[in-house]
């Protein structure tokens, strides 16, 4: 249960502190894009013969070029935030169906449920090592990038006449969520992991005044939304990633009536 | 006269389209210069290139005797009221600092704080320092991004539409601050604009440029030309004083 607390309050300030961003540039779905991309690499992964915990390792790459290329595409301007991120989902995940069937009869089988709603109960020590690792690197780059990346999320324009560096920072962000979201699908699994990067920003946007309280307030939902959930979810023996997401969502409506106050 | 800006023979082209073919004129310290043109005349991209965003291909633009991407902290910018996230939770103090630093501020020192109410007094907007910038209105929103502007002390202010979508009153009293800053002898400044008030009340010299160069004067002299008939409004409403003439070559 310790191991499911770090690793779910990890991956919940994790997704918090780039979900400020992702959700202020009007990118709310990518969280969901990118992780069914994932499910493109780990598909992969298991289609060259590796076990769900080692496809990771071929998700990863795999996720952060579909990023990439997703940021190509906004760069170039001529297509929405949200069309882009549906084609690369849906192309993603279609190969990712495509990889699945190609897989030999005699492959080990595949426990779906566990890749598309995670298994945070878990956890091993090896997996917190690795979230450790991504903790270390997404708070460093974050912490050093911070002040430019959100004069580059007000206004790219200004930004890039201030000299900020905007694509290399566009890219960088994107990349840093396609590496969160492939270490948070083994916890929360893809079909819930977005939700960690959307709710507890939206509901910070609604509560705080400037972007670096947005950002506070964020991580601080995450992580206490993921720690409440998971305790939540073991007293009363439920689903631990949809009971943390529930929290969060209740946060949200909570914050709903904070704000109309 | 110190020339701010040379444009000297600037032709760009983007995807194998002529956008802008040989543009040449200068503007002296403290000129305030209207730039107008009918839709698709170029004028964006000109902006674009004297700010360093697009690169001529062919010709050069110098700011202070250097190359346009080099002298960006020479030029304010204050783009049109469309072009950035209303929704942002920022305030004016925060914008403002954010130009004078080349990052977004997460704590604002005491001297940075005189600075930006300096400014936004200067633009009749010291009451916004802290208000959010989602509650301002259009006026007050466009007062609040000249003061980011000016805040560095450019020689060059440039000004795409920035009374575009601005309700009557707040135009007028944007109007009212551009000609303050059209008066001075300092900062020479680029408007581009739509709109006759702003060139009656403003324009020391026009530009005229449908992809290339059509008229470069004073708007009293531009007159009678029917080409430039979309400016001739200049005429009757002029405001006077501070017509500067260009350097003899």
């Amino acid at each position: 249960m310790i191991r499911a607390i770090m690793a779910g309050t990890a991956v919940g300030a994790l997704c918090a502190v780039l979900g400020v961003f992702v959700v202020q540039r009007g990118l709310s779905f990518i969280g969901d894009g990118l992780a069914h991309a994932a499910f493109g690499g780990i598909a992969l992964g298991l289609l060259l013969g590796a076990s769900v915990s080692h496809a990771t390792w071929v998700a990863l790459p795999f996720t952060v070029l579909v990023s990439l290329g997703i940021s190509f595409v906004l760069r170039r301007g001529r297509m929405r935030g949200d069309s882009a991120t549906g084609v690369f989902f849906a192309v993603s995940f279609a190969l990712g169906v495509l990889f699945l069937g190609l897989r030999p009869l005699s492959a080990p089988p595949v426990n779906v449920e566990s890749v598309l709603f995670g298994s945070i109960l878990a956890v091993g020590p090896q997996d917190l090592l690795v979230m450790g690792a991504v903790c270390v690197l997404v708070g460093l780059a974050m912490a050093i990038t911070w002040t430019r990346l959100a004069y580059a999320t007000f206004d790219p324009e200004l930004a890039k006449l201030s000299g900020v560096p905007v694509e290399r920072l566009d890219d960088m962000l994107l990349a840093l969520t396609a590496v969160v979201i492939v270490v948070a699908v083994k916890t929360v699994g893809i079909a819930l992991v977005s939700s960690f990067i959307v709710i507890p920003a939206a509901t910070a946007r609604m509560l705080g005044r400037s972007l670096h309280r947005v950002t506070l307030y964020a991580v601080l939902l995450g992580v206490g939304g993921a720690a409440l959930g998971l305790l939540l979810s073991y007293h009363l023996n439920v689903a631990s990633g949809a009971t943390i997401i529930l929290v969060m969502g209740a946060f949200f409506a909570l914050g709903l009536v904070v704000k109309r106050r | 006269m110190e020339r701010v800006l040379v444009a000297d023979d600037v032709t760009v082209r983007l995807g194998g389209k002529l956008i802008l073919d040989g543009i040449s004129f200068w503007i002296p310290k403290g000129e305030f210069v209207c730039l107008c043109g009918p839709n698709g005349a170029g004028k964006s991209t000109f902006l674009k290139t004297v700010l360093g965003i697009i690169e001529p291909t062919s010709g050069a633009i110098s700011i202070l005797g250097k190359p346009a991407g080099v002298a960006q902290r020479a030029v304010g910018y204050v783009p049109q009221r469309k072009t950035f996230d209303q929704d942002f939770p920022a305030t004016a103090l925060e914008l403002i600092v954010a130009n004078l630093r080349g990052k977004w501020p997460i704590r604002v020192h005491d001297a940075e704080r005189e600075r930006a109410r300096a400014v936004l007094q200067r633009v009749g907007g010291e009451a916004l320092i802290d208000k959010p910038l989602a509650g301002l209105s259009g006026g007050e929103t466009q007062r609040v991004f000249l003061a980011r502007a000016l805040v560095t002390d450019p020689a060059l202010i440039i000004l795409d539409e920035p009374t575009a979508g601005v309700d009557v009153r707040g135009r007028q009293e944007f109007l009212d601050i551009l000609w303050e800053i059209s008066a001075s002898d300092e900062l020479a400044a680029i408007l581009v604009t739509h709109n006759p008030a702003a060139i009656a009340r403003c324009a020391e010299r026009v530009v005229y440029i449908e992809k290339k160069l059509i008229a470069w004067g004073l708007p009293d002299e531009l007159l009678g030309k029917s080409s430039l008939s979309a400016i001739s409004y200049a005429r009757t409403t002029r405001t006077p004083g501070g017509v500067i003439a260009p350097d003899e070559d």
